[in-house]
């Protein structure tokens, strides 16, 4: 993981890091349309070219409720399973290395976190959480789905 | 050679593609001379290519299968099961090595080189019991490399010329075509780039529309779309395929799976013709394979298990496809021992997925589609077969990734139904983009019937407990807010005065769908949607606007299904009631339902009412011995008011026609239209009815229409308002036009006035203009300003609002004769 390109984007209030590996390229958001009927995360779709793609809150993914964050105008698009979404953030702040190995913290990161959390990693900037991005993209509902089964 | 090289592993692939079907069909029938045919070239030709790549290994193994199928064609000898397997195992390990050599591996991977005498000698110790010829069977062995000099059977380069010959004929229909191999991603890149195009073009298309007409660039712009399109459908049958690719190869799987688990299957394939996209095909290859392997595995009992509950034998597999729309439905049934709900709950419910009570709640259905939950499983024994750690949520999981779906049904006992659904995604379809909640969303015009404005009169909106319907054409069609589907506030106006778009389903249902506007349509790329936004179930797919911007595409098939639109039992209950009307009466027998002022329920004949209006109260004049109304700036005798005075500030009123009179009826409310079957009792005491029936079990008194039109009918005063000259002054204009005009005239100058014109002149006026000999020649009212008239005078006092109405209504009666005689 040392020297591993990461892109690192403020995500309600809290430094998360992405493996530049997966972001794809990062746009100016234009105007999204929205999605009746979907889970509150996701915003809506844009357009890239000639490509759709889903945009998701990634506040909301996480499963927070809290409005107040600013939104960056740009987001980070990041592919999972042939499908490509636009990841909306408070900011993006910087692509910078990896310093170690992801790891973990004593205590957890709490319930929200931990869901889409790899773990910690020490960048050149400060440390980051590591995002697993199809933990994030599947939303908080997911979590729900998997804790009621567990029941 | 490189190139060479790879043309040789495609042809091999493609033919063992392409004989895996005619081996099976082989077995059935060792003694079908067409496919040993067919095999045989299949064997020949590798030997020869291989010969040519020196790849000693397969030429032998080629050859011995080569010289054993020689041997059934010369008819040296019988082919017969052993022979045949012996023939199938030799063809697997070619199918091997193909890969490896593609992979660039050493062949020596398969073992030393002598690994392959196993497969030879199985051959050849098949053909020792059968023909006395032991000897060649040692030979094969040891002059692997020598040329196979046999003086019994024809040589190779005989062999070879009449194949030539043999697959030349057989390929003379097809010869016109000629066919290269292209990788599928540069199949993809012309793809995008047209799907790309068809997006550059409807954004030119758009400015050039705003620029306003531009011959010049119009002519060529114009050529450009028909090339397009025309590029557009080549490029769309490229990437379709026929389903048969995916199925030739079931026959093989099915054979094989069945005898490595001593059961008997029959496979019956339908709707190879149906196309797909070829990245579809590869996507549901998989999970077509692996219920497949269920089926047999799990499904199908033993021969004997099947002779106990008195089955035959041999089971059957039916796979079948079906395109509906912009989904194709493959159907996978077998004929076994079917889901056990039982197990499926119990394992349910021991692997923590539900609980012991909500098991209780569950329908059958629900707890057979568990068995797509993730770490889901019943097989007690995992075989080799199937239950690999690859479960059926893999299944749904690659399904859903491309939009499709999958569920099951299942009978005990009597077997079990897989049900894939699988969307045409990524390709372009006719679409419609409609509004509904301040935003847009496309339709595909396959679906669309027409659009109907709601202010038409063909419809007729009405409201049953939650459902919608409208009358189109004369049917009841079930009717779905899009606003209210997709959970968005509705813009009042337009819900008011809806537009239509009425959608025929694949299976013949009708339904409309009520939006806010239309907006355009044109071609649309469709492109798949995430899995999360799929599976809410709305859409199929999001496609770019014109100018850029997303819109969804609506899963129609979804929306209608989701709110029971297509279920049988709807469909059937409306059916033969319709059909019973039909038969039993005469569609003349059809009323509109309604109460009147008295709170009668009454109802008159369907074919009177030409529409339903609502009018303010301001709109109606009771001043004249008959009421009327004015409707559009016509008057109309109206009939129905109440004695009281009226407390609401809008009436509702039924507009009859019998064809040239019109009459409004007031009325309370309006109900519905029904059906008249009930008997009719007439009821001499009452003039105005025609009789009573029943209706919903009421009494309903249905109006007599002759009786109501001799009455109060009336041609309608209508296009032409009556004409009206008021005086030039001030008060004539602030305070009696207005009057005047609301009562429907129309106030025109005195040279506009015609002899018809009604001529409202004050009486020093009228006097002074009689003494001159200028009179107005038509009708005339003459304004007095004292309330007290003077005796023998036809004045009428300026503020006589009642007097004045009834002095117009008289003379507008009698203009309307001095007009049609004039």
């Amino acid at each position: 993981m040392t020297n591993h390109l990461l892109v690192i984007a403020q995500i309600a209030g809290r430094r998360c890091a992405m493996s530049a590996l997966d972001v794809k390229s990062v746009i100016e958001l234009g105007a999204i349309t929205p999605i009746p009927r979907t889970p509150d995360h996701i915003a809506g779709i844009t357009a890239l070219r000639s490509q759709a793609l889903t945009v998701i809150d990634c506040r909301l993914a996480l499963g927070l409720t809290h409005h107040n964050w600013p939104t960056d105008h740009r987001a980070a698009v990041v592919a999972d399973s042939g499908h490509s979404y636009a990841l909306m953030v408070d900011a993006i702040e910087d692509i910078t290395t990896a310093v170690g190995e992801p790891g973990q913290v004593p205590g957890g990161f709490g319930a929200e976190w931990s869901r889409v959390a790899t773990g910690m990693i020490e960048t050149m900037i400060g440390p980051a959480l590591l995002i697993d991005l199809p933990a994030l993209l599947a939303g908080p509902d997911a979590m729900r789905h998997e804790s009621e089964a567990a029941l | 050679m490189d190139d060479l090289l790879a043309e040789f592993i495609a042809e091999t692939r493609e033919m063992l593609e392409a004989s895996s079907g005619e081996i099976v069909a082989w077995e059935a029938d060792p003694t079908d001379r067409a496919r040993i045919d067919t095999i045989f070239r299949f064997v020949h030709t590798v030997k020869g290519n291989c010969g040519f790549f020196d790849f000693p290994r397969l030429a032998d193994l080629s050859h011995s299968a080569e010289d054993a199928l020689a041997d059934c064609r010369a008819g040296r000898r019988d082919p017969d099961p052993q022979m045949v397997s012996a023939v199938l195992a030799i063809i697997d390990r070619i199918a091997v090595m193909i890969d490896a050599i593609e992979a660039g591996e050493d062949l020596t991977v398969f073992g030393p080189e002598g690994g392959d005498e196993l497969l030879i000698n199985a051959l050849s110790d098949t053909r020792e019991t059968l023909v006395d010829d032991g000897s060649r069977a040692g030979k094969q062995g040891s002059n692997r490399h020598q040329d196979e000099p046999g003086i019994a059977h024809p040589s190779p380069a005989d062999d070879f010329a009449t194949d030539r010959a043999v697959s030349g004929r057989r390929a003379d229909p097809a010869a016109a075509q000629r066919t290269i191999r292209l990788p599928v991603e540069l199949l993809d890149r012309v793809m995008s780039g047209v799907s790309d195009m068809v997006l550059a073009r409807n954004d030119l298309a758009h400015r050039l529309r705003q620029a306003g007409n531009q011959p010049t660039i119009d002519g060529p712009f114009e050529r450009l779309t028909t090339i397009l399109t025309d590029v557009r459908d080549a490029i769309t049958r490229m990437r379709m395929q026929r389903i048969e690719t995916l199925f030739s190869a079931l026959p093989r799987l099915v054979r094989d799976l069945s005898a490595e688990l001593g059961k008997q299957v029959m496979v019956d394939l339908d709707g190879g013709d149906v196309e797909l996209d070829r990245e579809m095909i590869e996507t549901i290859r998989d999970p077509l394979t692996h219920i497949i392997r269920n089926a047999i595995d799990h499904g199908i009992e033993t021969p004997a298990a099947r002779r106990a509950t008195s089955k035959r034998e041999t089971g059957l597999l039916t796979i079948a496809a079906r395109q509906s729309g912009n989904t194709i439905a493959i159907v996978i049934s077998d004929d076994g021992r079917g889901l056990d709900e039982e197990r499926i709950a119990a394992k349910a419910i021991a692997t923590a997925m539900i609980t012991a009570a909500e098991r209780g709640h569950m329908s059958r259905d629900k707890i057979l589609n568990l068995i797509f939950e993730p770490g889901f499983s019943t097989a007690e024994v995992v075989s080799n077969v199937s239950g690999r750690g690859v479960g059926l949520d893999v299944v749904r999981q690659n399904l859903e990734r491309v939009g499709g779906s999958i569920k099951v049904a299942s009978a005990p006992g009597h077997g079990t139904l897989f049900t894939m659904q699988i969307p045409l995604t990524l390709s372009i379809i006719a679409g419609l983009t409609v509004e509904a909640g301040g935003q847009r969303f496309a339709i595909p015009q396959s679906y669309v019937e027409e659009i109907v404005q709601g202010s038409s009169r063909a419809l007729d909106l009405t409201h049953m407990g939650e459902a919608a319907l409208v009358t189109f054409r004369g049917n009841r069609v079930p009717c779905l807010m899009l606003a209210e589907v997709l959970g968005l506030a509705p813009d009042a106006a337009a819900t008011r005065d809806p537009t239509l778009v009425m959608l025929r389903l694949a299976s013949g249902d009708l339904f409309a769908l009520a939006v806010e506007g239309i907006h355009n349509h044109g071609d649309l790329v469709v492109k798949p949607l995430a899995p999360a936004v799929m599976r809410c179930g709305l859409y199929a797919g999001s496609t770019l606007l014109d100018d850029g911007q997303p819109v969804l595409l609506l899963d129609v098939a979804n929306i209608a299904a989701a709110h029971e639109l297509v279920s049988e039992t709807r469909i059937r209950v409306l059916r033969p009631a319709e059909d019973a009307t039909v038969q039993v009466v005469q569609d003349a027998d059809r009323a509109m339902l309604f109460t009147d002022f008295a709170g009668r329920r009454s109802a008159v004949r369907l074919e009177l009412v030409q529409r339903i209006e609502t009018a303010p109260v301001s709109a109606i004049d009771r001043s004249g011995p008959r009421p009327r109304a004015v409707i559009e700036g016509m008057i109309l005798p109206l009939v129905g008011l109440p004695d009281e005075p009226l407390s609401r500030p809008r009436v509702r009123l039924l507009r009859l026609s019998d064809g040239t009179c019109e009459l409004l009826y007031a009325v309370r409310e309006v109900e519905d239209a029904v059906v008249i079957d009930g008997a009719l009792r007439p009821v001499p005491e009452d003039p105005l009815a025609e009789a009573v029936t029943l209706i919903d079990g009421a009494p309903v008194t249905l109006i007599d229409a002759h009786e109501l039109f001799a009455r109060f009918g009336e041609p309608p005063i209508a296009a032409n308002r009556p004409k009206c000259t008021i005086p030039a002054d001030d008060w004539a204009r602030t305070i009696l036009g207005p009057l005047v005009a609301s009562a429907g005239y129309e106030i025109v100058h005195n040279d506009d006035a015609d002899p018809a014109t009604i001529a409202i002149i004050f009486d020093e006026v009228f006097e002074v203009a009689e003494a001159l000999g200028r009179a107005p020649t038509g009708p005339s009212i003459r304004l007095r300003d004292h309330p007290e008239a003077p005796k023998g005078c036809a004045t009428i006092y300026r503020y006589d609002r009642e007097g004045l109405l009834a002095a117009l209504g008289t003379a507008a009666r009698s203009a309307g004769t001095v007009g049609e005689r004039a």
